[in-house]
């Protein structure tokens, strides 16, 4: 076993109480690496094929790195299973101190199956393990929950996640809460948590993290904070987290409002940095050996809000839960914000399915008597009523509701899909993408639907980086399937390690590669970095293929392609036909896959994906 | 003169980073829970609360070790663990009413903060200044 890794799995059957470790085996640690590549190998080997994502054969799986737990600055780790929102694979990457402390118990992950008839917690106490009853537990928020779990294990040093009731009843975009306040947000993971009964993960671990090379190792870990210090993008973080975002996305015409009608909305400024600054935040707030503090920490002083205690309410919460659904108060949102983090709902899914149930109401495709009284845009206090009701799935619509715009429109009918804004049943996040084809590619490709975290080449379409030498043209198709190819490979890659999406804006592939190669002892090259990425991406579109996924559904929401961008710079712009199918056929050949959307056979050869190993727990 | 490490919660993050380096240090390994300072969060998760150790002056540590393993660096006023005199038994851990005296179980011996020959690390290594290295005086009566 080499340093940076401490060499087990726990898995955990919920339906037979049966704990045991497994040692990682060395052909899954040279092949993956860790986080993203366990989590990509570890749901093809493990879910039967066509398994329920809510039923007891999903399994639900937390990983960290080889530089998770260590002095590597920023470094996070992954929750995956498959997507009750999407039927497709879910990795949910989360901060805080949750995911080191999987590695200070002793592992390199925490494999959970099957399901628990009575609500339940694990507590991983280092090796012991006990499954906890949690019926005293069910029914409370995330943050209600971690807090009795710490005082009824009488330790507040225990690092905890949870699920809050939307969890419990199964919304289909619940998250679960990582130690402290920090989501694995996206995809419904926290629905598949519920579904085996599993309120919590307590974990309290004694292992030190050891490195290969000590002295290289801190010289990197020096390095590393230096290149934060001197990255402005970072100091913006620093300074502001990604409120500020938010006036930049207005600006140039990618910030959501009206269930994603417009790209511009006049108060954007109320629900920025600006507005948070002034009307709640209080301090900086950090996650495990981050020196970058991007989360803002504060409660609401005065009016009809006041006590409420928040993390930053940051760009993509302000923009579906804001400006998606035209709230220009910075202490509504927060208020917004807060609530779903505690009834444990993401926030891009949550405003998105609100937009869309207001955006129904208002064409009469459902009945606004079956909404709370005054839901419409702008209204917060009865989009919060409606939100507590979806989380409950009280009522015949909040219960439709519940399981996502996508299978509310087809349930719902009457062309509502037209603005149901989805890729893959995934909502989207707050990122245009009218105007900026490289986005657009972005989400039409990302591995789990309508995402934004795969590669999003901003830089390069909108501030003017250049891109081989060259500043790209905005509005121009060709060759942004290449830079999304780049950075779909780069973050896959960075992410079995795994990176922070914001440390690496300033930390250097070549400082990452120093960080890996003095920590774990194994050299990587650029090259082959990049070739992990591929082999991984590759990998996962194996899983997608597998467990049904058309590749037609490549595919941009009907609102962008049928609708024009009614203002901002790129006022008029919608997509066609023709735009996607030059893109992603750019996309699928760069992929080595056919223009089916599939891998060839030669691409599968190259990267070794004839899965000769597999993974079992048995 | 004694020197001790001066928190500032208003600033600490809750990053860790200083309890990441102190026992990367101190152990060669990386964990929080084996540095010598803890970091502690309020309830509701509004503040972080460093606490380090202050070097008492009337050291209850001092006063309870029956190996008179713990002594004090006249120097800088340190309160410091003889390790070949400790025999692990634990009393100066459960008589540290800050919690920051530490049992190395596998190791049989206590550990507590020295201070790092007067350069500490976790000063050192705190990105915003929450750890700061402030001199005091002594004891009314000295």
């Amino acid at each position: 076993m080499s340093k940076g890794y401490m060499g087990k799995f726990l898995t955990i059957n919920l339906s037979t109480s049966e704990t045991k470790e497994i040692d990682v085996p060395q052909w899954l640690q040279e092949e993956y690496v860790g986080g993203k590549g366990y989590a990509m190998k570890l749901l093809y080997d493990l879910l039967p094929q066509g398994a329920d994502p809510l039923g007891p054969d999903n399994p639900l799986m937390f990983f960290p790195g080889p530089l998770t737990g260590t002095l590597a600055p920023s470094m996070r780790a992954c929750v995956a299973t498959k997507s009750p929102l999407t039927g497709l694979l879910l990795d949910s990457y989360f901060g805080g101190h949750f995911g080191p402390e999987i590695k200070y118990a002793g592992y390199d992950g925490i494999i959970i199956t099957g399901s628990s008839i009575k609500p339940v917690y694990l507590w991983i106490d280092d090796n012991n393990v006990e499954i906890k009853s949690a019926e005293h537990l069910w029914g409370t928020g995330t943050l209600e929950s971690n807090r009795a779990i710490k005082k009824e294990l009488q330790d507040d040093s225990i690092k905890v996640s949870t699920i809050g009731p939307a969890g419990e009843n199964k919304v289909r975009f619940a998250l679960i809460s990582c130690e402290y306040n920090r989501q694995a947000g996206r995809g419904g993971a926290g629905a598949v948590m519920g579904s085996k009964n599993l309120k919590a993960v307590a974990i309290r671990g004694t292992h030190g993290v050891e490195v290969e090379n000590r002295e290289e190792f801190l010289k990197a870990v020096q390095q590393g904070y230096q290149e934060l210090k001197d990255s402005p993008d970072v100091q913006a973080l620093v300074d502001t987290g990604t409120a500020s975002a938010v006036p930049f996305a207005n600006e140039v015409g990618l910030l959501p409002r009206r269930n994603y009608q417009d790209g511009t909305f006049d108060k954007a400024d109320n629900i920025s940095d600006l507005g948070q600054n002034k009307d709640y935040w209080l301090r900086s707030e950090a996650c495990a050996g981050c020196p970058v503090r991007c989360s803002k920490v504060g409660y609401i002083r005065t009016g009809r809000y006041a006590g409420t205690i928040s993390d930053i309410v940051e760009f993509e919460s302000a923009g579906l839960l804001g400006s998606n659904l035209e709230i220009g108060d910075a202490k509504a949102v927060t208020y917004l914000s807060a609530l779903c983090d505690n009834l444990g709902v993401d926030t891009i899914s949550a405003g998105s399915v609100v937009g869309f149930a207001l955006e129904a109401a208002e064409k009469d495709i459902i009945d606004k008597e079956k909404l709370p009284a005054g839901a419409d845009f702008g209204n917060a206090k009865a989009i919060a009523e409606l939100l507590k009701n979806i989380v409950t799935r009280n009522g015949a619509v909040a219960d439709i509701l519940a399981d996502g715009v996508k299978m509310a429109a087809e349930k719902i009918g009457q062309d509502s899909d037209d603005f149901a804004v989805h890729v893959k049943g995934l909502e989207v996040p707050a990122w245009g993408p009218r105007g900026n084809p490289g986005i657009a590619l972005a989400l039409m490709t990302a591995d789990r639907g309508g995402c934004h975290q795969r590669g999003l080449p901003l830089g390069y379409e909108l501030a003017g980086e250049p891109w081989n030498g060259k500043v790209l043209d905005r509005l121009a198709l060709e060759g942004k399937a290449e830079i999304m190819v780049h950075e779909q490979n780069h973050l896959t890659a960075l992410d079995t390690f795994v990176k922070c999406d914001f440390g690496n804006f300033g930390i250097s592939l070549s400082n990452y590669l120093k960080l890996f190669s003095s920590c774990t002892g194994r050299e990587l090259t650029e090259e082959e970095l990049y070739n992990l990425g591929a082999k991984i991406w590759n990998m996962g579109r194996l899983f997608n293929l597998r467990e049904g996924l058309d590749p037609a559904e490549d595919k941009l929401p009907k609102r962008f392609m049928n609708e024009s961008l009614p203002s901002g710079p790129c006022k008029g712009h919608h997509f066609t036909d023709d735009d996607v199918k030059l893109m992603l056929k750019e996309y699928y050949q760069l992929r080595g896959w056919g223009i089916d959307g599939r891998p060839t056979e030669e691409t599968i050869t190259k990267y070794n994906l004839h899965q000769e190993n597999t993974f079992s727990i048995d | 003169m004694r020197t001790v490490i001066y928190t500032n919660f208003d600033l600490c993050t809750g990053c860790a980073i200083c309890q990441m380096s102190c026992s990367e240090y101190k152990t060669g390994g990386t964990n929080p829970r084996l540095a010598l300072l803890k970091v502690v969060p309020n309830a509701d998760g509004l503040i972080h609360q460093p606490v380090t150790c202050q070097q008492c002056q009337n050291a209850f540590c001092m006063k309870v070790c029956p190996a008179e393993a713990i002594y004090r660096n006249e120097e800088n006023g340190a309160v410091i663990i003889n390790e070949e005199k400790c025999h692990g038994c634990g009393l100066c851990v459960k008589a540290c009413q800050k919690d920051v005296v530490l049992l190395d179980k596998p190791a049989k011996k206590a550990r507590k903060c020295d201070l790092c020959a007067g350069e500490p690390v976790c000063v050192k290594s705190c990105p915003t200044g929450a750890l700061e290295i402030a001199k005091l005086g002594g004891a009314k009566d000295e």
